[in-house]
């Protein structure tokens, strides 16, 4: 991992020279809370990443459930109508 | 060579091919799905990658369990799915169901949708800003 140290107004730029270059400025410290600018263009996603993380987390639980539970759930719908 | 062809026709050739503008969070080697009814209702569905043999995510449309879910798609994920105010017909948005052992437990993503554009059948997880929307909401309350 590639460490930096910045100043409050400084920035460093991910991607120099390509058309999807990101722009990330530190525009405030106040205790263990920093604030930062993301300049970047609109394809590039930005998601903090706890919550990518707790997505991904959710799709895994939910992904391929067994046959079984597909049954029920469509049965217990149709019956909840 | 012959043979895989064939099949893939088979697997692609009854069902639209939806493409993934970015790869759902988690599943980052999976782009290219099909949409596939599980119930005689039409309710439930399941997206079924066409990447990886048996995955699959049970989906439901919000109306009939969440009638006031109206999520707001920022102007760039918009413009990624090729949506815009003159094209809102052509979109639908599904919720990843996590099916549990039984209806009070099963849950549904309100926070990260499945929005498709009907039209180019070009898709993507949006993960919204809403803050309010749980993850792991109840299916039913």
């Amino acid at each position: 991992m590639l460490v930096l140290s910045r100043r409050v107004g400084e920035s460093v730029v991910i991607g120099a020279g390509s058309p999807d270059a990101v722009t990330l400025t530190v525009l405030e410290v106040r205790g263990d809370v920093i604030r930062l600018g993301i300049d970047a263009p609109r394809s590039v996603a930005i998601h903090r990443a706890e919550l990518l993380a707790e997505v991904a987390d959710a799709n895994t639980e939910a992904a391929s459930p067994p046959e079984a539970a597909v049954a029920s759930l469509t049965e217990a719908l149709r019956t909840r109508r | 060579m012959m043979g895989a062809m064939t099949q893939r026709a088979a697997t692609e050739g009854d069902v639209p091919v939806i493409e993934l503008v970015h790869p759902m969070p988690g599943f980052p080697d999976d782009g290219r799905f099909a949409l596939v009814q599980l119930d005689d209702d039409g309710v439930l569905h399941g997206f079924r990658s066409l990447d990886s043999e048996g995955l699959q995510f049970v989906v439901i449309p919000p109306a009939p369990f969440f009638p006031d879910y109206a999520p707001e798609l920022a102007d760039d994920v918009a413009g990624e799915l090729g949506l815009s105010s003159g094209n809102a017909g052509d979109v639908i948005v599904l919720l990843v169901v996590r099916a549990g052992a039984t209806l009070a437990d099963t849950t549904v993503n309100l926070r990260a949708p499945l929005v498709i554009n009907t039209v180019t059948r070009r898709a993507s997880q949006v993960v919204l800003d809403d803050h309010d929307l749980s993850i792991t909401a109840p299916l039913v309350a």
